[in-house]
């Protein structure tokens, strides 16, 4: 059974149709990385698959039931963090830990520096949110969305506030997640990464899917002619860099 | 000249106890109701927002001299019969809990949304969210405003000495119509409300201080 099935989302805003009839099916293990351009509407997929943003019409199903914001199904990592300041990168990880799961403050405590250490923070557990890089604290974010075990990872664009170096700790954070077996949808600009990490990716304009297709194939010379319009400024960048 | 100044210190010792304790109940009462209407705004369904809605704006758009009057003198004729210090009490907490009700509901729509919804889909409760999330991360931000109301609201218990609050205002002023000397007294009336208002401002920053201390890495 697929772990998540989007089936004919719809979600529009006054006269503004943003998503007009998605269609998704994700198997468990998958890393699905959705591309397009800005305004395409990928950012308010991952939002309805959430349950953040209200829909028309449609289903989001995770593993066969409803999906509900704070059920603990979906869990989402936000472009900008969304850490809360007055707390330590520890405290950030154990606060629903301890509210939600209502687990004993020492479990939700080694819980926290468990999922803290998965991304290489250990050191920094005892940090508030600014005392770290940005880097660091999407890796927080992520810590936190993880403790909780959800059954589907949300990525939304969780590399768009950061520097290239910056970047790239988080990227080798969310590879070695999906390495991992961890159920994923990636909506990211950074198309190399969405290459080497995605089983299918899915090219969103105006709403609408216009392909999807393995990386080979949605990167390759055979794809739709609007994704490789799209693509091409991108491949142009990289031969440039090239030489 | 010496009789006004011991009369003025006699009439401070029983009168500026009375202004602190309705001020600072009245600034705890109006600022716990303005946080809980400044919350339903925020989270409540509009059946329940509409009307606290109308309340504050009533509230905000009559002057307090007015509605003190309306409360103590008012109150009888429904059967609301207040000794003059509850009146003016009770009319200082409402009359604070709309202007306390914008400043949090200020602060409420300043906390970054990424942080609520992170919250919302961990499953913390809107409980949860108000007093763990946003409470703690817009506490810097309306503390000024909170201080500076609350240095008002000092000021304001002047008013209640109209219906006859036996506080600062109304005992130096009984002096002065005793004695003549309504400039002397007057002045003494500035010095303390000052004195006051100037303790307040020392605390808050104080309290600010300890907030950016704990919000720091």
């Amino acid at each position: 059974m697929s772990v998540l099935e989007v089936a004919a989302l719809r979600r529009e805003v006054g006269q503004a149709q943003i998503l007009r009839g998605i269609d998704l099916k994700v198997e468990p293990g998958e890393a699905i990385g959705i591309i397009g351009p800005s305004g395409s509407g990928k950012s308010s997929l991952l939002r309805c698959i959430a349950g953040l943003d209200p829909i028309v019409s449609g289903r989001v199903l995770v593993a066969g039931k409803a999906a509900v914001p704070g059920d603990g199904a979906i869990g989402m990592v936000f472009q900008h963090f969304g850490l809360w300041p007055h707390l330590t990168a520890r405290e950030n990880v154990a606060l629903a830990l301890k509210l939600v799961r209502k687990l004993p403050r020492k479990e939700a405590d080694a819980k926290a520096e468990a999922a803290l250490a998965r991304v290489g923070l250990s050191a920094q557990a005892g940090r508030k949110p600014a005392g770290l890089s940005g880097g660091q604290q999407q890796r927080v974010a992520i810590a936190r969305t993880l403790a909780m075990e959800p059954r589907v990872l949300l990525f939304d664009e969780p590399t768009a506030a950061l520097d290239p170096e910056l970047t790239t700790e988080v990227l080798d954070v969310i590879r070695d997640l999906a390495a991992a077996g961890t159920t994923m949808l990636v909506v990211s600009h950074e198309m190399g990464f969405i290459a080497g990490l995605s089983s299918r990716v899915m090219f969103l304009d105006h709403g609408q899917v216009v392909q999807v297709a393995p990386p080979r194939e949605m990167f390759g010379p055979d794809a739709e002619p609007r994704v490789k319009g799209f693509l091409k400024t991108y491949l142009d960048r990289v031969a440039w860099a090239q030489g | 000249m010496m009789a006004v100044f011991s009369d003025s210190m006699v009439a401070a010792a029983r009168g500026l106890p009375v202004t602190l304790i309705i001020w600072l109940t009245a600034v705890a009462a109006g600022m716990a109701l303005g946080f809980a209407v400044g919350a339903l705004r925020f989270f409540a369904p509009r059946a329940v927002v509409w009307p606290l809605v109308a309340v504050v704006e009533v509230v905000r758009g009559t002057p307090f001299l007015v509605q003190c009057f309306l409360l103590y003198f008012g109150g009888p004729f429904i059967g609301i019969d207040l000794s003059p210090p509850l009146a003016g009490f009770l009319a200082l907490s409402v009359y604070g809990a709309a202007y306390f009700s914008e400043i949090f509901r200020a602060g409420f729509l300043a906390v970054p949304p990424a942080q609520l919804e992170a919250a919302r889909l961990l499953g913390l409760s809107r409980m949860q969210i108000v007093w763990r999330i946003m409470l703690p991360v817009m506490a810097l931000g309306v503390l000024p405003a909170l201080t500076n109301l609350a240095v008002i609201l000092i000021k304001e218990t002047a008013v209640l000495s109209i219906i006859t609050v036996p506080e600062f205002t109304f005992r130096l002023q009984a002096v002065g119509s005793a004695s003549f000397a309504v400039v002397e007294t007057t002045l003494v009336l500035a010095l303390g409300y000052w004195a006051l208002t100037e303790a307040t401002a020392f605390l808050a920053r104080r309290v600010e201080k300890r907030i950016e201390r704990a919000l720091a890495a």
